[in-house]
């Protein structure tokens, strides 16, 4: 027990340190410092909720459509943010090898939380002003929208811990990458909602865990003036198995990481 | 103790395969200074780097029963784009110590002043040498694991350096990798000679130097 704890400690000690440092390389201590990392994704939703606005109209499917892409684009950003930073993560960061206390897990885990973190500041400011403004709903069940939230989240790092040690085993991982994740928008559940679409559609819909953890957020936000459809298992599954394929990777990827 | 059994290492590159050494023993109790001589390429930074944890062996495994520094070389274990400070406090912070102790310590062993508020890649290979050494004598270690080093720094340095390392902590174990034939035989009471992919231990530091120069 005595171990557990202290490894516990350890690793709380570790990713803490990463995580200052992480901030202090990507954002300095210059003028806002670390809240750049809420800037993006609160211009991403803001400037695309008023584009859609503009050309779309007010409403769509009878909700509010700044609410709609807000809540659809905050999460994707999160989601592309943090796949795309996990790429070559290791070898950028081969340097803290020298420390045994750091496993190269941590790199993708604190690159993830950082996404994460500035993802839910940016929620909570563009949802308080949106509400303010009278363009946000007050959240029908905050329950399920921080649910919705973990499950997103929960497959977007098992994601990024299986794509960073395949983009060091592959060049080509890196290529295919930001194509990649933009064909994957509609899997994302960002722009579109489950029963916008035929039947058939929808259950090939539903084997996306993260249009699971997008309705569950929808229906967080937009209660029952939306139809929302989701479940645990699919997105539980899904990121249980890439944990472990993760996992497994991440420690063949480490016998054979060369350090300068 | 520090323990290698069977270590080997080899490097892929493509379809490529560089072995650089195999079934390599090593044992080095507390206290023991050890010196690994061989020529560039034979494996002496390579064999640091996993007794250190850096890198994973190919084969074999190395079995750490004491607290083993990281290896000090030029650049490892440093962030560049961060200054002096900033690194001093990433170290403090892994490791659990406190900062401020290592910040004195710092500031007094490497005399860098005004410069560790700097960013780490506007420094010489001298001033990383001094910050490096000074960050790892600040956490105590029971071995350190020093590759060519010492030789870096200019005549003031190396006589802290010998003071802090061989005098103040004499009684850790030390791993030592060279060419200077006269430090190792000052520091060392054994030394393993490393030559196409074999590593010979030799209890007598004299005959390793003999070997080692012949090759």
């Amino acid at each position: 027990m005595a171990s557990l704890a202290s490894g516990w400690r350890i690793q709380r000690r570790v990713i803490g340190a990463l995580m200052i440092r992480e901030l202090l390389t990507r954002f300095g201590r210059e003028n806002i410092g670390f809240l750049w990392v809420m800037v993006e994704p609160l211009l991403f939703g803001l400037l695309v909720g008023l584009l859609w606005r503009v050309a779309r109209g007010p409403e769509e499917h009878g909700v509010t459509i700044i609410a709609f892409v807000v809540t659809g684009y905050l999460p994707l950003t999160l989601f592309r943010n943090a796949v795309n930073r996990s790429v070559r993560i290791f070898s950028v960061n081969a340097s803290l090898m020298y420390h045994r206390q750091i496993t190269i897990v941590d790199f993708v885990f604190v690159r993830f939380l950082i996404e994460m973190i500035g993802g839910m500041m940016a929620y909570l400011f563009v949802g308080v002003l949106l509400i303010y403004l009278d363009l946000f709903p007050i959240p029908y069940n905050v329950g399920w929208l921080i649910a919705g939230w973990v499950v997103y989240c929960a497959f977007t790092f098992s994601l990024c811990l299986v794509l960073a040690p395949l983009s060091e085993m592959s060049d080509v991982l890196e290529k295919i990458m930001p194509v990649t994740t933009y064909i994957a928008i509609p899997v994302c559940g960002t722009f579109n909602m489950v029963s916008w679409v035929t039947p058939g559609a929808q259950q090939f819909l539903l084997y996306s865990p993260l249009v699971n953890g997008m309705e569950m957020m929808r229906h967080g936000v937009f209660g029952p003036s939306v139809t929302t459809y989701y479940g645990f298992t699919v997105p539980i599954v899904g990121t249980m198995f890439l944990l472990a394929l993760g996992f497994t990777l991440c420690r063949k990827v480490r016998r054979t990481l060369v350090v300068e | 103790m520090i323990r290698c059994l069977d270590l080997a290492k080899s490097y892929k590159h493509g379809h490529r395969q560089k072995t650089v050494f195999k079934d390599l023993n090593l044992e080095v109790a507390p206290g023991e200074k050890v010196g690994f001589l061989g020529r560039n390429g034979a494996g002496k930074t390579t064999l640091i780097k996993l007794i250190g944890g850096v890198e994973m062996p190919t084969k074999g495994k190395v079995v750490r029963d004491m607290s083993v520094s990281w290896p000090l070389g030029f650049g490892g274990g440093f962030q560049g784009s961060l200054t002096g400070y900033d690194n001093a406090r990433f170290i403090s912070r892994i490791y659990g110590h406190d900062y401020l102790a290592i910040k004195d310590f710092v500031e007094d062993f490497t005399e860098l002043g005004s410069h560790l508020k700097m960013p780490v890649v506007t420094y010489s290979s001298g001033m990383r040498a001094r910050l490096a050494f000074a960050l790892s004598l600040a956490i105590e270690f029971d071995c350190y694991l020093i590759d060519e080093i010492i030789l870096v720094g200019d005549h003031n340095f190396q006589r802290k350096c010998q003071y802090e390392l061989f005098e103040k902590r004499a009684d850790r174990a030390l791993i030592l990798a060279s060419h200077s034939a006269e430090l190792i035989r000052q520091c060392c009471e054994r030394a393993m000679v490393l030559d196409k992919g074999v590593g010979v231990m030799y209890s007598d530091v004299g005959e390793a130097l003999n070997v080692y120069s012949a090759l």
